[in-house]
């Protein structure tokens, strides 16, 4: 009894020492920049973090500390450090990625705030390991060990590629003028480029209802490829094109004209590592739907 | 004209589900079992009648969704009741769930039929509805921990007949699920309606501040301290509220949540 408290207390400790840590790395170097992650950076993180998943597995008997990771008294302190900073982002206000933080220590750049990061670390690490220990315990099939794998491999993978797989995504968007084929486009720093493709608005569709609030807007296009193919298409919201890796959304047209809107702003999205974290996402999603069955034997 | 119409079927779903809760204490399960159902029922039949009239799913505004709230929460409990037998616990439901159905009659917000475009998808429904049954579910959770933890202080005769602590663990898990479900139809949603399926929007920030609340109680073992773990499934509650309303009023969210449909 007095041994197992103890061990709750040595996972509250580590974590205080990590936000220390951090606190001293956020004063020495500042904010972490996540661009650096961009491919093929973000790719030989994810492989020395699965490598160092799998040797802590391999220590477990060696070392007390990579065991202790896996038993419950480290993953309880983990999350409730994750829950408590999570929390503090949620009660201050957060400037966009691309701007400078508001106050002297970065917190209102969470995401980017030392201590943040570690400790979200810490949570991937401890949940990898479990996934991978719960991947070798495999032998015994049980849906609970099922459940149990699904859950820890498909959050592993989820926060994991989502995370590293952030600076390799690109938004674009571009302004579509009526009959006028454009490959231009800028993004949120205000970068310009042209893309491989064109895109010509033929028609501007906006609906309202009967009390004059817009029900729907959308833009009939047509999409001009390199190899002088002609796509047509309708981009609604909660509807996007797919063209070749990309994602065309409706994202704005002129409000004050309304349905005389002259031109549509597309926004054009392309995430390369978004099957990965759709596959963790839907193990994740499967593992929580077997809790239903596994469930009453945990009791 | 249809919200005109509510407060008959707020009070005769709310006078049912009074009468099932006394059934209850008095031991009369069956009737106590039926007369919960026709509140339900009644209720149920008022909430597909406005969707009827709206001609979309009523989730869009506060107001709409407390009504699935209302209609949840004794739902949980009827579960609850016929998987454990706490008499006490459609009490419990009955009495949350009219708190909330009265809000709607004290303060009845506008339904319009306008469904913004941002709203128009095949995930709309599922995502909402799952939450709020999480949301229901762990209120009854939330209920069992209070008194599980007023049953420690002093042994009232009431609390004594069943162990609250029997459910408890099982309804958490349940809920968790649920709050699992919702956020991840939600990410996916997201992707195709705003094109990322997570934006640290405020309340994006409380939901997983939410999921990973309940996520401790669930890792918790049998020598975890009881007292605080039930004191923390309170503070889970107390977060899921922010997440719900509370961001409405936070001042940081203030502006910054694409998440406000009025």
């Amino acid at each position: 009894m007095r041994r197992e408290e103890f061990k709750y207390r040595t996972g509250f400790i580590a974590g205080a020492v990590l936000i220390l840590i951090g606190l001293a790395l956020q004063l020495i170097v500042g904010s972490l920049n996540w661009e650096v992650f961009s491919s093929p950076v973000n790719f030989i993180a994810l492989v020395v973090l699965c490598l160092l998943i799998a040797q802590t597995y391999a220590l477990r008997k060696r070392f007390a500390a990579a065991s202790f990771l896996m038993k419950r008294q480290a993953a309880v302190p983990c999350l409730v450090y994750v829950t408590l900073l999570t929390a503090l982002m949620g009660l201050i206000r957060q400037v966009p990625a691309n701007e400078v933080s508001t106050d002297a220590l970065g917190l209102s750049r969470m995401l980017s705030f030392w201590p943040f990061v570690l400790v979200y670390l810490w949570m991937t690490f401890i949940v990898g390991l479990v996934a991978f220990k719960s991947l070798l315990s495999l032998r015994t099939v049980s849906l609970r060990n099922f459940s149990v794998l699904l859950c820890h491999l498909g959050l592993f993978i989820a926060l994991s590629t989502a995370t590293l797989g952030n600076a390799d995504m690109q938004r674009w968007k571009m302004v579509c003028l009526l009959d006028k084929p454009t490959d231009r486009v800028i993004n949120e720093r205000r970068q310009v480029k042209q893309m491989s493709v064109a895109i010509e608005l033929k028609r501007f569709i906006l609906e309202t209802s009967d009390e004059g609030m817009p029900r729907r807007f959308a833009s009939d296009i047509v999409i001009h490829t390199k190899q002088g193919e002609q796509i047509s298409a309708t981009v609604d919201v909660n509807n996007p094109v797919k063209v070749k890796g990309w994602k065309i959304y409706q994202f704005g047209y002129d409000v004050e004209a309304g349905a005389a809107s002259s031109y549509s702003i597309l926004e054009l999205i392309r995430d390369p590592w978004l099957p990965a974290v759709y596959s963790g996402i839907y193990m994740l999603l499967l593992g929580a739907l077997l809790m239903f069955f596994t469930n009453n034997k945990n009791n | 004209m249809l919200w005109n119409s509510y407060i008959y079927f707020a009070v005769s779903a709310m006078l049912l589900w009074a009468v099932g809760a006394v059934l209850s204490l008095l031991g009369k399960r069956r009737a106590a079992i039926i007369f919960t159902s026709m509140g339900l029922a009644v209720f149920f039949t008022y909430i597909m009648m406005m969707w009827v009239m709206l001609e979309r799913p009523p989730l869009r505004t506060m107001g709409e969704t407390r009504l699935w709230y209302s209609l949840f929460l004794p739902l949980a409990g009827l579960i609850v009741f016929l998987r454990y037998g706490y008499r006490w616990i459609l009490s419990y439901s009955a009495l949350l769930a009219t708190v909330f159905a009265c809000i709607n009659i004290f303060k009845p917000e506008i339904h319009e039929k306008t469904l913004m475009p941002a709203l128009q998808s095949p995930w709309f429904a599922p995502h909402v509805i799952v939450y709020m049954l999480a949301y229901a579910l762990l209120g009854v959770a939330t209920l069992m921990a209070l008194v599980a933890l007023m049953q420690r202080r002093r042994q009232s005769r009431w609390a004594r007949q069943a162990s609250p602590f029997d459910g408890l663990n099982s309804l958490v898990t349940v809920g968790w699920v649920f709050l699992t479900m919702g956020m991840l139809f939600g990410a996916l949603w997201a992707k195709e309606a705003w094109g990322h399926y997570w934006t640290w929007d405020p309340k994006e920030t409380w939901a997983a501040v939410t999921w990973m609340g309940y996520l401790v109680y669930i890792h918790l073992g049998p020598t975890a301290n009881r007292r605080l773990s039930l004191l923390w499934l309170l503070l889970c509650f107390v977060m899921l509220q922010m997440c719900w309303w509370g961001i409405n009023f936070l001042p940081s969210a203030q502006g910054a949540s694409v998440h406000t449909y009025g």
